[in-house]
């Protein structure tokens, strides 16, 4: 398999006042096109941090972050927009829908963002939600929704521009474990259908086993890198 | 038909508003030292009488007019002739001493009469009345004849008198009747009203001790200019505080919104909005805010034109009432304002400016966010 995205010795720190607090202390590892790849441990593991660093919304002190071959420490602000736009998709724990527009119109708002034409835009935005299971449900605001509904449109905007790689920040953390289970396996047969490559974030272990490897990170550092069952299958 | 105001045309009338003596009564020889002020055009006097009653025996119709004004006919038909135009443009081919000239309202008293009182060459009993101490009784009424040279056009109020309301008789023949050399009011041309005041202030140099008062109406425009002006300014200033005003409150609106929503920023940012688009929002949202408050601004601001202008209007009357120059159509000046595209637009235009300009430093800050602070704000 080839690696969609390259992790090279990545460091990064944050400091608060007069203290330094490191979060990712050297980091490499490869992400393989279209796989599901589970990043798990404790809380302050640096986990988000690493998630934040791949999908470039942040950029690292030290290392590389490759993607499609270059190094988004080299990007502007701008690029790194249109990358975050184009080739990436994020899912968080609270969701982060914009609490105003209906679930039809918080899908939408990358395309808007990148121009596309309304027609198209709406075409688009109906079926993604089809896709997860909310056609019923698209005139909703966030606050009729239930967590899972809610969890499930941001996963329809996350996937909408039809990106590369839909980084996904403990999307279950908010969850009761069935509905928790039902996104994953959702995540799951969205990968398997649109071959796109899926990062979960968790420290739930039960989540973790559903995707293809796990990436155990602890104080900031890979303890290790499991490959489940479900991978050795294949 | 209302015409340009008439600046060339001066007014003395008798007495003054301030305190001194005052002339009452005008003469021949102030007539001939006025015509030698230079600037001067011409000078003519009239006299005065009121409420005089006009029958017509042909046709057994009675009117009464408003103003008899006695003139000096061949001066004073030069001084006014583009005012003194006869109907159906029969005119006397000569003023004799008994002619008489009908103003038009005086000729159809209202509005729905369409035939006239009386025409050309029809004879009229006039019935004067008349005050003197060494008759007794004092006042009297007398009838005299006179024959109509013909009738005026309806010309409305050019200056500050309006002859619609008007008849004309020789002032030989007045004079005669009242057995006095007196008049009443002179009216002046001068060759320029830019002159008008200079020339104001020489006639009135001619009677001192006595004070006479003349209306000018380059000083009364300039008046009212001024009263204008004045507004203007206040408007002015008071327009500059509140858009300052309005302006830092557009800011702070602005940025309570920004601190708000950073959580949504943060989320457009991590889907891929570039800071530019941000900016862009935010301006397009304070541009809105300019729209939505210019057009508000444009409504209230006509409203309270009309409501000031109605103000204002008011308070214009002329000076001289209960006179001859008090007719139903004198009795206001009126200001009616007026609203071009052009600076209604560039109202609008300036309030959008002025919510771009305060709203770019929220939206700047905006657009400034750090994604992950942004997503981290609570
Ligand atoms: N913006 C920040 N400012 C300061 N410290 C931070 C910031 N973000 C994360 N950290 C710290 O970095 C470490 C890793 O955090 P994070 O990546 O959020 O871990 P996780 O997602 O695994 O819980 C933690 O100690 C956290 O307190
Ligand atoms: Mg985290």
């Amino acid at each position: 398999m080839t690696a969609i995205l390259g992790v090279r010795k990545v460091r990064k720190s944050y400091r608060m006042g007069k203290v330094i607090i490191p979060a990712l202390r050297g980091v490499s590892f490869d992400l393989e096109e279209s796989e599901f790849l589970a990043i798990f441990g404790p809380s302050g593991s640096g986990k988000s941090t690493l998630l934040h660093l791949m999908g470039g919304l942040d950029r690292p002190d030290e290392g590389e972050i490759l993607i499609d071959g270059s190094n988004i420490l080299e990007l502007d602000d701008d690029r790194l927009a249109e990358l975050r736009l184009t080739r990436i998709g994020f899912v968080f724990q609270f969701f982060n829908l914009l609490p105003k527009l209906t679930a039809l119109r918080n899908v939408e708002l990358p395309l808007t963002i990148a121009g596309i034409s309304e027609k198209e835009t709406l075409q688009k935005s109906r079926e993604i939600l089809k896709l997860v299971g909310l056609e019923e449900r698209i005139n909703h605001k966030p606050s009729e929704l239930s967590g899972g509904e809610q969890q499930r449109v941001a996963i329809a905007r996350a996937l909408i521009n039809n990106p590369k790689i839909v980084l996904a920040d403990e999307p279950t953390g908010n969850l009761d474990t069935k509905t928790g289970w039902e996104i994953v396996q959702l995540m799951r047969k969205l990968n398997e259908k649109k071959d796109q490559t899926f990062i979960v974030v968790t420290h739930d272990p039960n989540i973790a086993e559903a995707a293809d490897r796990i990436i155990h990170l602890k104080d900031g550092v890979i303890e290790g890198i499991k490959e489940t069952p479900r991978r050795k299958k294949q | 038909m209302q015409q340009g105001f008439e600046l060339d045309s001066l007014t003395v009338i008798p007495g003054t508003l301030f305190a001194g003596l005052s002339r009452d009564r005008f003469y021949d020889y102030d007539v001939e030292n006025i015509s030698k002020i230079s600037g001067v055009k011409a000078a003519t006097q009239v006299m005065q009488i009121g409420n005089v009653t006009l029958y017509n025996s042909r046709n057994n119709k009675t009117v009464k007019a408003f103003v008899a004004t006695a003139v000096n006919f061949t001066d004073f038909v030069e001084m006014f002739s583009d005012r003194f135009v006869f109907e159906n443009d029969v005119h006397p081919t000569e003023y004799e001493n008994d002619t008489i000239v009908i103003g038009h309202k005086v000729n159809y008293p209202t509005e729905d009469d369409i035939i006239p009182f009386a025409v050309a060459n029809d004879t009229i009993i006039l019935t004067l009345g008349v005050f003197n101490q060494t008759h007794f009784p004092p006042y009297y009424e007398l009838n005299y004849s006179f024959t109509v040279g013909g009738t005026l056009q309806k010309k409305g109020t050019p200056g500050i008198t309006n002859f619609d309301y008007w008849i004309f008789l020789p002032l030989e023949t007045v004079r005669d009747i009242y057995d006095t050399l007196e008049s009443d009011l002179i009216f002046v041309e001068v060759s320029d009203s830019e002159e008008s005041e200079r020339v104001a202030e020489e006639i009135e140099g001619l009677f001192p001790p006595y004070k006479v008062t003349i209306l000018v109406p380059l000083t009364f425009i300039k008046q009212v200019d001024r009263i204008l002006t004045i507004v203007q300014i206040f408007l002015m200033s008071v327009a500059s505080i509140s858009l300052l005003v309005a302006g830092i409150g557009i800011m702070n609106i602005m940025t309570v919104s920004v601190v708000e929503r950073t959580r949504e920023i943060g989320i457009l940012k991590a889907i891929g909005a570039k800071s530019s688009t941000v900016l862009a929002m935010f301006l397009t949202e304070a541009m809105l805010i300019g729209v939505i408050g210019g057009l508000i601004g444009i409504s209230t601001g006509y409203g309270l034109s009309y409501a000031l202008a109605y103000m204002l209007s008011s308070f214009m009357q002329p000076q001289h009432q209960g006179t001859a120059f008090q007719t139903p159509e004198t009795q206001k000046m009126t200001i009616t304002p007026v609203f071009s595209p052009e600076w209604t637009a560039l109202a609008i235009i300036f309030a959008i400016i002025v919510c771009i300009i305060f709203g770019l430093y929220p939206a700047r800050k905006a657009a400034k966010l750090d994604p992950i602070e942004a997503l981290r704000y609570e």
